[in-house]
């Protein structure tokens, strides 16, 4: 289902990037590959979930510089690193920054689609996260108050008692709520909000 | 060290061919000394014609045993006849002085007078002041009377020389002779050269030398003239003659004679005294003079004294010897005072033989003298067997200490792998990758069932790949090769593309930028390949290194003071190479820290401000340059950074 999302290869190296690509599309995965990440950054959607195979060291922006956008713009796009020797401080930093994984060249093609795949799976669910995300900010402040309150396990009465609004009221809201987050059930609310509220918390 | 040692050496060679040089004097003094004593000896076993007149008187004596014999040997100086002409007149006279007595007379020239008078073969001789003063100093020869001169009021002062030329010609003083060709009769003639040479030399000049030629053509003396007029139809240039000396009144007696014209010649520096008709270039000497040698007896002497002054002056033999007869002997003082003068005086031994009567008068400074020599001699030829000796330990230092560089060289190439490490191990780790990632994706599309067929064009990417990674592998394997220098024609910006690829890893690391810039119209070079590399590496990773440091110190600048981001650095290196008419100039600039150190120090063996560094890139890189009969020159670039310049002569 994932192998369904692109992956971005991006390596100033020619004959590196064109046999990492012939590698990984043995593995039914979908490469675009750039031979710069300002390439990269003019042709894609950073909003669409999918990974970014990055080489570490470039002419240009390099691979961290490049991941440092991408969590600044909180793209769901996964990054997996690949350098040419092994640089461990530069593998803690970019574990820190939210990296899948960090491979040395040459890449054992296996763990590299695995660790892709994974990425991807990642991707997805960080992408939906977003899209949960975007529908909370999209409620109107009384309706994400409302929400708190169902999230506390309070009923109807007590929401409407605490709030000092009518029960009616109350009802209204908590069927726009389902409507808005596009749930049709109570306990398929509560499994969202509870993905959302990490990064509530954050903010 | 090893050129500073034999500077030191130079003036021992100084003295080692002075040595050599005395030496060779030392043994030409002997061999020119030898010969001349031979020759003398030679000289006096040799018979000649006087002797073969002795032997002719001898048997006269017998014929006319009444008569008693008296040989006058006199100087022929126009010819037999003109001789015999002049003085057999006189000889009358004597014989009808002297009762019972036969004087004979023998026309002889100046080398057979002087021979008869040694070997006792004359009694009196009749000859010219010159030869009358060298012979008698010579022999025992005492001076009866002297000829005096009708031309001067009957002096006795009659001799001189006279310089003619022909009256057409430019000349009017001596001077005028330079380098020109003169006639004389002979080098020993008295009256006809050298009264002149003494003349001349008064007045400062060295006559031999200072005329171009001097031909002696011998007696008689009339030649000279006649040769002085035909110079113009003269087709032999050899054969010309620019000027003639001959005795003083020569030319006014051939006048007389009818033989010449006077008026077609002219004397130079005519000097005449008042009263004295003839012309003369000269002062003037005593008159010929008649001489007894010791063969002739005192009474005989006395009674020729006699018959010579009691000539009348009218009488045909005074008139045949142009005299107007004889007197008391006149002192020969002057021409003593111009032989000696003229280092010819036959007191005056020649200074060889006088140089040879020192040696034997001081024996004991001689042999010192012959010590020295023969000491210096030893001391040169031992010196030289030392030079030679140190010559060649030189040389053999000089090949060890290539050997030696050439080894440094290659410690310094090994050590620039070293340095280079990451950047070759990124080179080579590329193209590996690369291959195996082409392998894997081709099994795993293998297994997933793709065709072999399919499969192949992966193979043909992998040779691309292999190809590569062997490319790096010769280029390293070449740079670390022990190899002789060997130059070839490349192009030296060829030579900079291969390179740089080298470093290229090091530079994006760092993120310093390089440019290279070629320009000019390339041309092919000799070049060490290795060798330039090597240079090239040197200073590129210099440059690296610099700027590197410099990276480090503005960032540290920048965390203690965050808010100062006005100037970013952003380093740069640049390769400048231009193709000159005469040469090739490659310029590598970087904007790193700069030169810390005079360029002088840097460029010092074993001089190194990096704590890895062996201090030999410098050095090595002038050599490189020098090898290539370049310059090699490092200094500040302007806006900080260094500036190294290599600068190669382009050669045909």
């Amino acid at each position: 289902m994932s192998l369904e999302l692109p992956v971005y290869l991006i390596d100033d190296d020619d004959s590196v990037r064109r046999s990492l690509r012939f590698m990984l599309e043995s593995y039914g995965l979908k490469i675009t590959d750039f031979d710069s990440a300002e390439a990269f950054f003019t042709g894609v959607d950073l909003t669409l979930p999918g990974c970014v195979l990055v080489d570490v060291r470039m002419p240009g922006l390099s691979g961290p510089q490049l991941h440092l956008e991408l969590v600044a713009k909180n793209s769901p796009l996964a990054v997996i690193y690949l350098t040419g020797h092994g640089d461990v401080p530069m593998a803690v930093d970019a574990f820190k920054l939210g990296a899948v994984d960090f491979f040395q060249k040459p890449a054992d093609g296996a763990k590299l689609a695995d660790a892709v795949v994974k990425s991807l799976e990642y991707a997805k669910v960080h992408h939906q996260d977003n899209q949960y995300l975007a529908t909370y900010q999209a409620l109107t402040p009384r309706e994400r108050e409302i929400l708190n309150l169902i999230a506390q396990g309070l009923k109807n009465q007590e929401i409407a008692d605490s709030l000092c609004i009518a029960m009616r009221t109350v009802e209204i809201h908590r069927a726009n709520l389902m409507k808005g987050m596009q749930v049709g059930s109570l306990a398929e609310m509560m499994l969202i909000y509870s993905r959302i509220a990490e990064h509530l918390r954050l903010e | 060290m090893y050129f500073k040692r034999f500077e030191k050496m130079e003036p021992l060679v100084g003295w080692a061919v002075s040595a050599k040089s005395l030496w060779l004097i030392a043994s030409l003094v002997c061999l020119l000394g030898l010969p001349k004593l031979s020759t003398a000896q030679s000289l006096e076993n040799t018979p000649n014609s006087v002797l073969v007149a002795q032997t002719a008187l001898a048997k006269s004596v017998v014929e006319e045993p009444s008569n008693q014999v008296i040989d006058v040997g006199v100087l022929a100086i126009r010819g037999y006849k003109a001789t015999i002409n002049r003085w057999q007149p006189l000889m009358g006279w004597l014989e009808t002085q002297i009762p019972n007595s036969y004087f004979r007379l023998h026309p002889l020239s100046l080398d057979e007078l002087a021979k008869g008078v040694e070997t006792q073969g004359l009694d009196f001789v009749i000859t010219n002041p010159g030869q009358s003063v060298l012979l008698a100093r010579q022999y025992s020869l005492s001076w009866v009377a002297t000829l005096r001169s009708p031309l001067n009021n009957g002096a006795a002062m009659q001799v001189g020389s006279a310089l003619v030329v022909r009256a057409d010609s430019p000349y009017h003083t001596l001077n005028d002779l330079k380098g020109r060709r003169l006639g004389i009769v002979s080098k020993n003639a008295f009256g006809g050269y050298l009264t002149l040479v003494y003349e001349a030399q008064l007045k400062g000049i060295d006559l031999p030398r200072f005329v171009g030629e001097i031909i002696p053509l011998g007696f008689p003396l009339d030649n000279l003239i006649y040769r002085l007029d035909d110079n113009k139809t003269a087709t032999d240039l050899k054969q010309q003659l620019d000027a003639a000396v001959v005795p003083v009144c020569q030319l006014e007696q051939m006048q007389t004679e009818g033989l010449i014209n006077i008026e077609r010649h002219r004397v130079l520096d005519n000097q005449a005294p008042k009263g004295f008709d003839c012309q003369v270039s000269t002062r003037l000497y005593p008159n010929w003079s008649m001489a007894k040698t010791s063969r002739a007896s005192q009474p005989l002497a006395k009674s020729v004294t006699q018959a010579l002054l009691a000539l009348p002056e009218g009488h045909p033999a005074a008139k045949a010897a142009d005299s107007v007869g004889w007197t008391t002997a006149v002192s020969q003082l002057a021409i003593d005072q111009l032989l000696k003068d003229l280092n010819m005086h036959p007191l005056q031994a020649p200074w060889w033989q006088r140089a040879w009567q020192w040696v034997k008068l001081h024996q004991q400074w001689a042999w010192l003298v012959l010590g020295i020599l023969v000491l210096l001699n030893v001391y040169h030829f031992w010196l030289e067997y030392r030079f030679s000796r140190r010559g060649r330990e030189l040389i053999s230092t000089q090949r060890q200490l290539n050997e030696n560089r050439a080894l440094l060289e290659h410690a310094q190439r090994i050590a620039i792998a070293g340095e280079l490490g990451a950047s070759l191990s990124h080179e080579l780790n590329q193209p590996l990758a690369a291959i195996g990632h082409y392998c894997h994706g081709a099994e795993v599309r293998l297994q997933r069932g793709t065709s072999p067929e399919e499969l192949q064009s992966v193979l043909a990417l992998i040779q691309q790949e292999v190809t590569r990674a062997d490319s790096i592998i010769s280029r390293l394997r070449n740079l670390l090769k022990k190899r002789p220098v060997s130059k070839q024609p490349l192009y030296l910006h060829e030579l900079v593309n291969d390179t740089v690829p080298l470093l290229a890893y090091e530079f994006e690391q760092h993120q310093i930028n390089l440019a290279v810039n070629v320009s000019g119209e390339a041309y092919l070079q000799p070049l060490d390949e290795v060798g330039m590399q090597q240079l090239l590496l040197n200073l590129l990773k210099n440059a690296a290194d610099a700027c590197i440091q410099r990276q480090a110190l503005e960032q540290s600048a920048s965390e203690a003071n965050p808010r100062d981001d006005s100037k970013s650095y952003s380093p740069s290196i640049d390769i400048d190479l231009r193709y000159q008419e005469h040469k090739t100039l490659l310029t590598i600039t970087d904007n790193g820290t700069g030169l810390t150190e005079e360029a002088s120090l840097l460029m010092q063996a074993f001089y190194s401000t990096k704590s890895e560094g062996l201090g030999l890139g410098l050095v090595i890189c002038r050599d490189i340059a020098e090898s290539h009969g370049g310059t090699f020159n490092l200094e500040s670039a302007i806006g900080g950074g260094c500036q190294a310049q290599i600068a190669i002569p382009r050669k045909s």
